[in-house]
């Protein structure tokens, strides 16, 4: 295989913490938030991998820093060997051709006063990439096509609010491809969208995958939802990448304690499945104040003496799968996914 | 987006056509429109139509002066002998110039003050906006005396002093707009593209703009004539044009008063009244029309929610209630929405029974028709809305009977309500222990404070918040903790049924387990009913012992939980499932239901589901399948019609 087209090193991503009246008072600063902490993966052309995880874990502030949106604190992100938080101007610019973000929410992401035709151009027209009107309109109508939008003729002079949201998703996809990306950010692209709706989406993000080799980062907070359809699982939890490896792996054989109750919390539409859901008490702790040792030992339902102390690194628990917990590492880990 | 959504979800920006639709329906504004469309053609024709040129010069003889509207002269003559009327309308061209002129002025600065305030922020928005402060707290007036006095009265100088003064409320105005449009989605997604600022500014921010200003502007040339005329009344306007402030100021320094002379002063000031008035119709249309902000939220002040000649259906008798009746019966329910093409159907015709202790799942996608129903039952409906047939019979009461003061003390205490977001539900400057208690001695008022804060930390402690945190507030509460307080406000009065609607959308997986465990807990410890709206079908599998799966505003299948997922009848509900996807089996491969589901101003004339049916045949398109009954339960679908051979 050839080299990776994404690389993230050792990613991390402080946010000075608000100073509030009483900490100022106190001459204590607040401690900064540290959104992201160190998280590191490579993705390839073609590859779709899914950063999953809860509020607050730090996977909307990856996708923004892999958009070059936000300036790193320490590590990197190199995109086919250009580091993507060093360029800026003419480079930034450059960058943004090639890597494109698909939102959450289609009625918000769309412009109401835009036609559709208009809102896919928009990155065409920033970027002065069609020298003639023809080629602009047949790039236009390429992308809508790739997107699903056909024909393309019922959708070019329409406004957003005349569109449903899976037509409305369908558009900023569209505008993301008109630009021929090689790196798609989809910050859960489907969790706005109904159930009938969501199936087409995912498909249609795989098939760029597959077909045009565009790679794809999936951040969401649904299981479910990129089971069928991420090569990868990259589970995150308060800023760190706790387990990480091909998807089946992962779904039928998580390691790591936080991984193995997210999974079995689930729902599942079979109410004659019997499982144990492991509710965890509480919740994601502030990432300002990061328990020590292993962050998620506060809640975790299998904690032993050393987790307050040790930070587990990831650990290789099998042919590219890594879990970042000392029960792995010391073989004890009984795994109770789902078979 | 279905015509449903248009009405309950009131987007944040407003379509072009939409606004046009809107402002037409404002009557005031079209009179408005048309007293001001008056005043700028006279203006403009004023040579054509007035009987004399007021600008001549002819010599005054004493008995032109003051003479009473004749022939000759409709309005009569002023103070130097001239026609009146003639004076008014060429008064017009001055009012209008100086409205129009200055209000351009003031709409540059306070659009650029506006705009760099808003989107820059920072420093320079602070300090702009405490210009802008210090100018809008200065009285107008005074400042505008003074400078016309020390510059001297000249068209010129009085279009700039009222222009550079009347800037502050579009500033404000355009700010407030711009900080708004900057913060929404589709500005970070051109952000996200490479868009620069130049860009943003032509492409996302100003079409924003552009039409608040475009209704401001029209309030502030109101304000601007109205200024015109007062510094013209008092003696500082432009000695050489005629303007109604003017014609009013020489006919009071001229004696026509005590010469009663009442059409020289009568006139100009109606003229004043009339334009001001017709901007000022016009302006708040277009602002009403333009600006989102003024929309009224949906949960605010419902009209007439039952129809005065609601169908009641006949077979429906209220029963003897005993141990086994079913608490809540739907029957026949429908419910329509006003919209601007005669009513749209939202609800039709659905029934359905809830025990006691029975989790009853309402499923279905956004615009089926579940969200609707559900306020349909505790008469919650948003304004527009109307329940035109059936009944909801809670043991032998019917619910749509009930008069406002009945059904308020109802709610609260047989049938309780949580909500998707409860952030918004809960108030946020009294403590969450305070609120409980508070709805609590509303309906139970022999309650003391001390036993009902009691009570609020016992309901905190069962939903598994801890009495500790009763006195803290709701924004030091999570999602998940601020959802688990909405439910224990819903237990505060000891509820019979409780309608949960999506009550775990917006939240983590986490946290959604441990809602739904909660939810689960409190329906087999109360006893008490519970109906969850929701689209999740996973949600439903994990908490609900029966199942109503709705489609197009109609009940498409009815079963228990078990038998729907195992042996789904209907083939929306079998879809439905295929598209659902299971972590515990990665591999399947997952379809969507192509196309959409139906709108409510195109429901098809037969099966609703027809359109997308994979099995429809040559009943569906036409006639609209009844329930049949299967095995349990019951589904609308011809093919499990026993006169039908299964194909």
């Amino acid at each position: 295989m050839t080299g990776a087209l994404l690389r993230v090193e050792d990613l991390v991503k402080e946010f000075p913490a608000r100073s509030t009246l009483g900490a100022w008072l106190r001459r204590r600063p607040a401690p900064p938030v540290r959104a992201v902490d160190g998280i590191s993966f490579e993705l390839h052309a073609g590859e779709v991998i899914a950063l999953v995880g809860e509020s607050g874990c730090g996977k909307t502030t990856t996708g923004n820093l892999l958009m070059g949106l936000l300036p790193p604190s320490e590590g990197r992100v190199m995109l086919d060997g250009e580091e993507v938080g060093a360029l800026s101007g003419r480079g930034l610019q450059r960058l943004r051709r090639r890597v494109q973000m698909v939102f959450q929410d289609p009625y918000e992401s769309l412009n109401p006063r835009m036609t559709v035709a208009e809102i896919v151009a928009e990155p065409l027209r920033v970027h002065r990439v069609a020298a003639t009107r023809a080629e602009l309109w047949a790039r236009v109508t390429g992308a809508l096509t790739q997107a699903g939008l056909t024909p393309v003729d019922a959708y070019l002079h329409r406004y957003p609010f005349e569109l449903s949201g899976g037509q409305r998703q369908r558009v900023v996809i569209a505008a993301a491809l008109a630009l021929e990306p090689s790196l798609l950010v989809a910050d859960e692209p489907v969790s706005m969208l109904d159930v009938s709706i969501r199936a087409e989406i995912l498909n249609l993000l795989s098939a760029l995958a597959r077909e045009q080799g565009i790679a794809v980062v999936m951040i969401t907070h649904d299981l479910s939802t990129v089971a069928a359809y991420a090569d990868r699982i990259a589970v995150m939890y308060l800023g760190r990448i706790v387990e990480h490896g091909p998807t089946r792996e992962v779904l039928a054989n998580p390691r790591h304690p936080y991984a193995q109750a997210l999974l079995s919390v689930v729902p599942v539409p079979d109410p004659s499945a019997r499982r144990t859901p492991v509710i965890l008490r509480g919740e994601t702790p502030d990432p300002s104040r990061i328990p020590t040792g292993c962050r998620f030992h506060p809640r975790c339902p299998l904690a032993f003496d050393r987790c307050p102390t040790v930070d587990p690194p990831l650990y290789q628990v099998g042919a590219d799968h890594q879990a970042a917990c000392l029960l792995v590492a010391s073989g004890k880990a009984s795994p109770r996914g789902l078979a | 987006m279905s015509a449903l959504l248009e009405v309950t979800a009131p987007t944040t920006a407003i379509e072009p056509k939409r606004a046009w639709r809107s402002f037409l329906r404002h009557r005031m504004g079209l009179v408005g429109a048309a007293m001001l469309a008056i005043a700028v053609l006279l203006a403009v024709a004023a040579p054509l139509v007035a009987p004399y040129d007021p600008y001549a010069h002819v010599r005054v003889n004493i008995l032109d002066i003051y003479q009473a509207p004749s022939a000759v002269h409709p309005l009569g003559t002023d103070d130097g002998g001239k026609d009146v009327l003639s004076s008014l309308i060429y008064g017009a061209r001055v009012s209008l110039i100086v409205g129009f002129a200055a209000a351009a002025i003031a709409l540059v600065i306070g659009g650029l003050v506006g705009i760099v305030a808003g989107y820059r922020g920072g420093w320079i928005g602070s300090l702009l906006m405490r210009v802008t402060d210090f100018f809008l707290v200065i009285p107008d007036l005074a400042l505008q005396i003074v400078l016309v006095a020390i510059i001297g009265p000249s068209l010129g100088t009085i279009i700039l002093v009222i222009g550079a003064l009347g800037w502050t409320t579009t500033a404000r105005l355009v700010r407030s707009q711009t900080l708004t449009v900057r913060e929404r989605k589709f500005v970070m997604r051109a952000r996200a593209i490479g868009a620069g600022d130049a860009h943003i500014l032509r492409r996302h921010i100003m079409p924003a703009v552009l039409p608040l200003m475009l209704a401001n502007m029209v309030l502030v040339i109101s304000l601007a004539i109205l200024s015109e005329s007062t510094l013209a009344f008092l003696g500082l306007g432009d000695p050489t044009v005629i303007s109604w402030g003017q014609m009013l100021n020489f006919a009071f320094d001229r004696g026509a008063v005590s010469a009663g002379a009442w059409w020289a002063l009568i006139p100009p000031g109606l003229a004043i009244v009339w334009v001001v008035l017709g901007t000022t119709l016009l302006g708040t249309a277009l602002e009403d029309a333009l600006n989102p902000r003024l929309k009224r939220h949906h949960l605010e002040a419902p009209g007439t929610d039952v129809a005065r000649d609601r169908v009641i259906p006949v077979h429906d008798a209220p029963r003897v209630a005993d141990a086994t009746a079913p608490i809540l019966r739907v029957r026949d329910l429908s419910i329509e929405f006003d919209a601007p093409g005669g009513p749209l159907r939202a609800v039709d015709q659905v029934s359905f029974d809830l025990h006691r202790g029975e989790t009853l799942g309402l499923v279905g996608e956004s615009g089926c028709g579940k969200t609707t129903t559900a306020l349909g039952i505790l008469r919650l409906l948003p304004p527009g809305g109307r329940v035109v047939s059936g009944s909801v019979w809670f043991n032998d009461e019917d619910l749509l009977s009930l008069d406002g003061r009945a059904l308020r003390a109802f709610r609260w205490t047989h049938l309780s309500l949580v909500f998707q977001g409860a952030m918004n539900a809960l108030n946020p400057v009294s403590p969450v222990g305070d609120q409980i208690s508070e709805a609590l001695r509303l309906h139970a008022p022999g309650t003391t404070k001390a036993a009902g804060l009691r009570r609020a930390a016992e309901l905190l402690e069962r939903v598994g918040i801890g009495r500790r945190r009763a006195n803290e507030y709701p924004h030091t509460y999570s999602g998940g903790m601020r959802q688990r307080a909405m439910i224990a406000l819903a237990l505060a009065c000891d509820p019979d049924v409780i309608i949960a609607d999506e009550p775990t959308t917006a939240l983590d997986v986490m946290i959604q387990a441990q809602i739904l465990e909660l939810l689960g807990g409190i329906a087999r410890d109360f006893g008490m009913g519970i109906i969850l709206v929701t689209h999740d079908l996973g949600v439903v599998a994990q908490v609900c012992d029966r199942i109503v799966v709705m489609y197009g505003g109609g009940v498409a299948e009815e079963n228990d939980a078990a038998t729907i997922f195992r042996a789904p009848q209907h083939p929306y509900t079998q879809q439905l499932l295929q598209s659902f996807p299971d972590v515990a089996h990665p591999d399947r491969p997952l379809r969507g239901i192509p196309g959409a589901p139906p709108r409510l101003d195109a429901m098809p004339a037969g099966c609703r589901f027809a359109p997308r049916c994979p099995h429809a045949f040559e009943r569906c398109p036409t006639e609209r399948p009844p329930d049949y009954a299967t095995d349990g339960g019951r589904a609308a679908c011809f093919l499990i019609d026993p006169a039908e051979a299964r194909p």
